[in-house]
């Protein structure tokens, strides 16, 4: 009976650690394989505390969960710019780093013999010691982990983390800082692992080095993966068949290392088997059929959706809204742009023609902060904004969108333009949980902004969809409308309307015009030279990295020495 | 002091040859087809039990067995390629499911082993153990062999791969598969090629490491993890960044006891690269950042 009570402890145990790594792995989707050297920071600073400081059992469990949590956005910074294999391999080099100092450091670990006589925790009036005693806290603990991590991973800020797992620069391109969230989601994630860390150490009242190995590591992140990533039921099913299941075989006729070794055999064959036919995981992310979005007072509408754009016609001022100065960048040899200077004013659509290579998408990547300048300024409604990160830039107003489109392919159509939207109370921990009504009140309200945005593309209807499976005309729109979510006023269109067919060319230009009308100032660039004259007020052609000339589209389509370098060669 | 250190070096030189040489099968591999492969180490360890088993138990002579451990590692990787990571590449998985599956297949390997063979250590017997003193330094036979024999394998397989035909080819795959492909090449085929040639070279390490340090089912993950290291070191794509990766790590391990703190001996290989990932993630001879 202990045996089968001491599983299930063991279950919940690995189910905390499972939940804990899914937010950095299935949602944030940062593969770490330091997660059982998290869980060793938190198990060796409870043990510390309760035996040498003499705290008591909940107190050294926050004690544990403030180190480990500090500890795990420290070693974040490294892991801020790698992705993939790098962070695969800085997170193992970590991992080893620890678990080499719990052996070595003899003074504070006590190396292999490792750290007994925990004390164990009184709670209500008992002690606990024995499985049976610890299971009504572990369940508790479990819940409350899962209610933690449920609350994140649903709701704005866990909307932001899979968007960063599914495009880093398109997150940063719709005003949010990467770099906040992975050290929060790190933090959070080393966290909640110290909760299992300190329930384990008073549970085992013992603990050395190897219950925190690689092979944890490795184990807690099969766990995560088989069950099913971004899905936290997913979690729960594989902690019970991963953890529970094998304790099955231990009635096996055998001697216990061969049991351990068919055990792992059995595991081992799993996880190739599933990486093979079923890498979603046992319940995979969006397991649950989404409801359709609720229906709504039908706007009037054309064929394109709502008449008018679901922003504010704004006054127009005669300033120019934008205006670059002497903007020069050189890779190495190459200079990509020089001497470049372009003014955009609100309510007119610009167009950046030229040849392929001229430089237009640099130039885009140079006013939205992707690229920093070498010299000359970016004047966005006269403050300087030349040297803000990308997300600082769209924050005040200035938002670009994508050539190759970039859409977060395994959100829905509606989370894609969700998560575009500033300010949201919910994508911080404080609103999200102390003050949950104010959260889901904003998210309502965000919630119908985006629905009206989706209309205005003409694709509300398509809203519960995963953003994958749309057509690419389609995706373009989706695109048009994350970025209209933004709220920024100075949109700068990457090819709108290219690799797409007629139909929808018209009605992305019919959108843009519309943006344009509604006091929006709009920048495209574009290839196609029909379009650029069915809809630009302004344009600057541009060659090799510069401006070398300006004026109303069909003064520049008529110049011939233009034409010639636009098509290598004179029209007839 | 200077003996000590020069005792150090030559240790360290020793141990970086064999690193060395497991980078460059290791990287090779990685480079050209992109796959984690972990189970590298499951390559070596087969290798090395099935040349101990060919000595100890057929009868076969050392060299024989030898002979033999390549052989295996060569069959073993070519076998691994085509029946875990073929199909995984025909679905699209991502990198952290190919680098499960591989891990999965370790897992695997290993506790068959332990199954077939229990848990005890083999040695590799009849190789002749003695002492040799060269100046200031001492090592084993055992040890000098792994000098001899890291860099009898490594000399020639650098020069191939910069010059012969298949060499160019494995080197194009790996810079720019799509555009190698519209060369003619065959990508396929040359991952065959690098695992083939990679595994053949784990398999000789195995039976090299299983001379001093015995087989046993476990015995590859510390080699792989030191291989991984000189290749990150190094500069992933750069044979010769591999080999050098692997000589500054045989040379941290060795000789950073001298300066630091007794407790971070264990984990100086780890320190290292943990510092070039941070502050140098092209590696010391990479050509590609990140």
């Amino acid at each position: 009976m202990d045996f089968w009570l001491h599983v299930l402890n063991m279950i919940g145990l690995f189910v905390i650690l499972g939940l804990s790594l899914n937010l950095l792995l299935g949602y944030a989707g940062m593969a770490s394989m330091a997660h059982a050297a998290f869980f060793g920071v938190g198990a060796y600073t409870t043990a510390l505390t309760a035996r040498d400081l003499g705290l008591p059992f909940p107190l050294t469990m926050v004690v544990a969960v403030a180190v480990t949590a500090l500890l795990a956005g420290v070693v974040t910074f490294p892991a801020l710019r790698v992705r993939g294999e790098y962070l695969i391999l800085l997170t193992m080099a970590f991992q080893m780093v620890v678990y080499g100092l719990m052996l070595s450091w003899v003074d504070l670990t006590a190396g292999r013999t490792g750290i007994s006589a925990i004390p164990r925790p009184r709670l209500l009036g008992t002690t606990l010691v024995t499985p049976a005693q610890f299971l009504p806290l572990i369940i508790v603990c479990t819940a409350a982990v899962f209610a933690v991590a449920y609350r994140i991973g649903e709701s704005p800020l866990g909307r932001v983390l899979k968007a960063m797992r599914d495009d880093e620069a398109a997150t940063l391109a719709i005003g949010k800082s990467v770099l906040r969230y992975k050290v929060l989601v790190f933090c959070v994630s080393g966290g909640l692992a110290a909760v299992a860390a300190a329930l384990f150490a008073h549970y085992q009242a013992f603990i050395n080095p190897f219950s925190f190995n690689l092979d944890r590591s490795i184990f807690i992140v099969a766990l995560v993966v088989l069950g099913g990533t971004a899905n936290l039921v997913g979690t729960v099913v594989g902690g019970i068949l991963f953890v529970g299941l094998p304790e099955v075989l231990r009635f096996l006729q055998a001697r216990q290392d061969i049991v351990d070794a068919i055990r792992n055999l059995l595991f081992g064959l799993l996880l190739m088997l599933f990486m093979r036919f079923r890498p979603e995981g046992f319940v995979p992310e969006h397991a649950r059929a989404r409801p359709p979005a609720p229906p709504r007072p039908a706007a009037p509408t054309g064929a394109a959706g709502a008449a008018r754009p679901p922003v504010p016609a704004r006054p127009m001022p005669a300033r120019p809204a934008l205006r670059a100065e002497g903007l020069r960048k050189s890779f190495g040899g190459i200079t990509a742009a020089r001497d470049l200077s372009l003014t955009l004013l609100p309510g007119k659509i610009t167009a950046l023609v030229g040849p392929n290579g001229a430089g237009k998408t640099t130039v885009f990547n140079l006013l939205t902060g992707f690229l920093i300048p070498d010299a000359g300024t970016v004047l966005l409604h006269d403050t300087d904004v030349t040297r803000l990160t990308p997300w600082k830039t769209v924050r005040r107003g200035l938002a670009r969108s994508f050539q190759d489109v970039r859409l977060f392919e395994r959100m829905t159509v509606l989370d894609n333009v969700l998560t575009a939207i500033p300010g949201q109370p919910g994508e911080r921990l404080g609103p999200l949980f102390l003050a949950p009504r104010h959260a889901a009140a904003a998210e309502r309200r965000n919630r119908d902004k985006a629905l009206d945005y989706l209309a205005f593309v003409g694709l509300r209807d398509k809203a519960g969809e995963i953003a994958s499976s749309l057509a690419f005309g389609e995706q373009k729109l989706v695109a048009l409308a994350r970025l209209i979510a933004t709220e920024a006023d100075v949109l700068l269109l990457d090819e709108p309307a290219s690799g797409i067919d007629m139909h929808w060319v018209q009605q992305i230009l019919d959108l843009i015009r519309r943006l344009a009308a509604s006091g929006k100032t709009v920048c495209i660039v574009e290839h196609n030279l029909e379009v650029v004259t069915a809809i630009a007020d302004h344009a600057y052609f541009m060659e090799a990295g510069r401006i070398i000339a300006e004026g109303r589209p069909e003064e520049l389509m008529a110049d011939r020495r233009l034409a010639e370098i636009y098509f290598g060669t004179a029209r007839p | 002091m200077l003996a000590l250190a020069a005792q150090l070096a030559a240790n360290g030189l020793i141990s970086g040859s064999l690193y060395g040489l497991l980078g460059v099968s290791w990287g090779l591999i990685f480079a050209t087809t992109r796959v984690f492969h972990f189970a590298h180490a499951l390559t070596l360890t087969v290798a090395a039990y099935g040349a101990v088993i060919a000595v100890d138990r057929l009868g076969v002579g050392l060299p024989a067995g030898f002979v033999l451990s390549a052989a295996i590692g060569c069959l073993f990787g070519v076998a691994t390629e085509r029946v875990v990571y073929r199909p995984l590449r025909l679905v699209n998985a991502t990198q952290l499911n190919v680098f499960l599956a591989s891990l999965g297949f370790l897992i695997v390997g290993e506790s068959a082993i332990l199954i077939a063979f229990g848990p005890q250590a083999r040695e590799l017997a009849g190789f002749p153990i003695s002492g040799i003193a060269l100046g200031p330094v001492a090592f084993t036979t055992v040890e000098g062999l792994w000098f001899v024999a890291s860099w009898a394998l490594l000399l020639p397989l650098m020069a191939a791969l910069w010059w012969t035909r298949y060499g160019r080819a494995i080197r194009a795959v790996a810079s720019n598969r799509e555009l190698a492909q519209c060369v003619g090449i065959d990508p396929e085929r040359i991952h065959v090629l690098v695992f083939a040639i990679g595994s053949t070279l784990a398999g000789l390490a195995g039976a090299l490491l299983a001379l001093r340090d015995t087989a046993s089912p476990t015995m590859g993950v510390q080699p792989v993890l030191a291989a991984f290291i000189a290749v990150f070191l190094g500069g992933i794509g750069s044979i010769l960044g591999a080999v050098l990766g692997g000589l500054v790590l045989g040379l941290a391990e060795n000789m950073g006891g001298l300066v630091l703190p007794g407790h971070w001996q264990g984990v100086i290989s780890f320190v290292v690269l943990f510092l070039v990932l941070v502050f140098r993630p092209s590696g010391l001879l990479g050509v590609r950042a990140r």
